[in-house]
């Protein structure tokens, strides 16, 4: 049996799958199964997926109707052999050492149960925005993971086996397999699961250094979800709270700003000068502690929230191209 | 001369430890064939010169106390030293220790100073087994042990349980928040919820049963006494070593439902009702069909107390071969072993 299981949950996932499985063909790590989930896809993405399993055997593909992202991973979960289990959703890619670096990192200390690294932010064309998430690697608390999520997104961490079974249960309704991750949230799935395991186990995170994931931000207008984001944020809160209502006491509102701030910072990509401005002020209303913790980033949120508003994308575009031809 | 131990507690042990340390001083089958006494030390500064065949610590481990143990192990060096783990779990790791992997470090380094480790249940050594803090050659898993017979005395109750009782300090770690939200949950005018215990919760817990008058804060009682004014024992626990609590009720026959955590695993037995999350939904379910049943027979539980003075005299016999007169029943089946 492989060391190392990928899970790749895909929804019609046609246009960007092919990239995604060749980069994980890649890894340098050889000993590795690929478990693609196709999620009740009503595009090619079962086919393609077989046609690359032609040329890389370690590719193996499980389908099912359709249960949403944390759902495609639990099946691919419970369908994965390795010790150690990946995650790639099937729009972004992994650097080909990604793998080898985290199963080095869970051999060699073996209390940590979730390795991460930084992650590269790309476009629809594959190509490098600028931007990127680098966050802190070391130390991290229940708190830490609360109010600012280092992990980052669902494509950065790679998770001892048992670890997962340590998050895992049964709920009443399930017949078929375990949850690990709460199948009735569509958004937030991510950070639930990643603060569970800080709350609920004893099992360490820690990050790499290395922006060892191209992770893929779509540049649609996302400022119209932000209701619902932050719906789903907030339900996970009523949902881990009973944990310890102590720590939600001391923390709950900082991450709520930390949160909203992020919120506006989308809002501020996507253009949406009004919506920034309100989430801002609906952040630093809800905690300062982000100004007092984070001063730069909090203070840019603002001014550039303000911008916005006041001007359109026009600040904002002006001032990334600036920096891209500094960089350049 | 019987054989004479000394235990070490501070301020910060734990409740249920008190009247585990009572059991061990006074009972007979303790006090048989070794002499109990205990020494206080403080919970940050120096530790005392004592002359004893076995020390045993009840301690709560932590950096600040460590390079007081340190000395405390050398000017001892001679002296078998055992510690028991009353504190830290899994769960309770999982919730309390920011920096987990610092944590580990500290209890690595304080059970190796100690010649025998003694876990509190068998979720505990596993855990502490597993996350290699200390040797398996050098744990054991000895179960905590009080006298239960003014609990077997109870009579057990009859017909569906009518009073739920909540028995423990009113900490965060005992879950009572969680037990009145999902008792609120439930309807039937008939039932009580009546909590037990004192403790830094307790305000903020009268606030979150404020309105429903069904639910009654008694205050400190004898627990035999607490015991026998319930018909069902509710245990949220958040994280709990062992959990005295489950063992008295299933000797005076309650029905327990608890939270699966740690000890509960073994302490609360076979027959309890488990709830694998701490949501308050979950629990008015819980509680719901425990208390709409006819409850099954509750069969009270066996001699346990018995394994309690045998692990302990074995422990000491292993350390310093010094068991003169064995607790009774230990003689017959050493003897028995022997001749088989």
């Amino acid at each position: 049996m492989p060391y190392a299981s990928i899970i790749v949950p895909a929804y019609n996932a046609a246009r960007t799958l092919p990239e995604t499985l060749g980069s994980l063909s890649a890894q340098f790590y050889r000993d590795y199964e690929i478990v693609v989930v196709d999620d009740g896809s009503t595009d090619d993405t079962a086919t393609l997926t077989e046609a690359h399993a032609l040329r890389d055997r370690r590719i193996r593909l499980v389908r099912q109707v359709n249960r949403g992202l944390a759902g495609a991973r639990n099946t691919g979960i419970a369908a994965a052999t390795g010790e150690v289990v990946g995650f790639c959703d099937a729009d972004d890619l992994w650097r080909p050492e990604k793998l080898a670096q985290h199963v080095g990192h869970l051999e060699s200390i073996p209390e940590i149960g979730l390795s991460f690294a930084g992650s590269r932010l790309i476009d629809g064309a594959s190509r490098d925005t600028g931007h990127a998430q680098r966050p802190r690697l070391r130390h991290i608390s229940a708190a830490h993971v609360f109010k600012r999520n280092p992990v980052g997104n669902g494509s950065a961490p790679v998770f001892r086996r048992a670890a997962l079974e340590a998050l895992a249960w049964r709920p009443a309704t399930e017949t078929r397999r375990d949850w690990v991750f709460d199948e009735t949230f569509r958004q937030s799935e991510d950070i639930e699961c990643w603060l569970r395991l800080a709350l609920t186990t004893d099992w360490v995170i820690e990050g790499l250094p290395g922006l060892l994931t191209d992770y893929r931000v779509h540049g649609v207008g996302l400022s119209a979800n932000v209701t619902a984001q932050l719906a789903s944020w907030e339900r996970m809160v009523t949902k881990l709270r009973p944990l310890s209502p102590d720590f939600f006491a001391r923390h709950e509102a900082a991450a709520r700003a930390y949160q909203l701030r992020y919120l506006a910072r989308r809002a501020v990509s996507a253009g949406d000068g009004a919506t920034a401005v309100r989430l801002v002020g609906e952040a630093f209303a809800s905690s300062v502690r982000p100004l007092l913790e984070e001063p730069v980033r909090s203070l840019t949120t603002i001014g550039a929230a303000h911008l916005t508003a006041r001007f359109g994308g026009a600040p904002l575009r002006l001032a990334r191209s600036v920096l891209t031809a500094a960089r350049g | 001369m019987r054989p004479h131990i000394i235990h070490l507690y501070d301020d910060s042990t734990p409740g249920g430890v008190t009247r585990v340390l009572e059991h061990m001083r006074f009972s007979a089958s303790m006090t048989s064939w070794a002499r109990h006494s205990l020494q206080a030390v403080s919970r940050n500064g120096a530790m005392p010169q004592l002359k004893a065949d076995m020390i045993v610590s009840h301690l709560a481990l932590s950096w600040r106390r460590l390079p007081a143990l340190v000395s405390f192990r050398a000017r001892h060096a001679g002296t078998p030293i055992i510690h028991v783990e009353h504190s830290y779990t899994e769960a309770f790791c999982a919730l309390n220790v920011p920096h987990k992997l610092r944590f580990f470090t500290m209890l690595r380094t304080s059970l190796a100073l100690f010649d025998k480790v003694v876990a509190v249940s068998a979720a505990q050594a596993g855990w502490l087994a597993g996350r290699k803090l200390v040797r398996e050659e050098r744990l054991t898993v000895i179960e905590p042990m009080v006298n239960l017979s003014a609990f077997r005395a109870i009579r057990a109750p009859a017909g569906r349980p009518r009073v739920i009782g909540g028995i423990g300090r009113m900490h965060a770690q005992k879950g009572f928040d969680v037990l009145i939200d999902a008792f609120r949950q439930l309807d039937d005018p008939d039932l009580r919820l009546h909590l037990y215990g004192r403790g830094p919760e307790e305000a903020a817990l009268r606030a979150l049963a404020a309105g429903d008058d069904r639910i009654r804060f008694m205050g400190f009682a004898d627990p035999a006494l607490a015991m026998r004014e319930v018909d069902l024992v509710a245990m949220p626990s958040r994280w709990e070593a062992f959990g005295l609590v489950a063992l008295e009720a299933r000797a005076a026959g309650r029905p327990v439902v608890c939270a699966d955590t740690d000890g509960l695993r073994s302490s609360a037995g076979p027959d309890a009702v488990r709830v694998a999350t701490l949501d308050a939904g979950d629990w008015a379910r819980a509680l719901r069909r425990a208390t709409e049943a006819e409850p099954l027979a509750q069969g009270r539980l066996g001699d346990v107390e018995s394994h309690f003075p045998r692990a302990w005299s074995d422990l000491l016999n292993e350390q310093t071969g010094k068991v003169e007169v064995l607790p009774d029943g230990l003689a017959s089946a050493t003897l028995q072993a022997a001749t088989r």
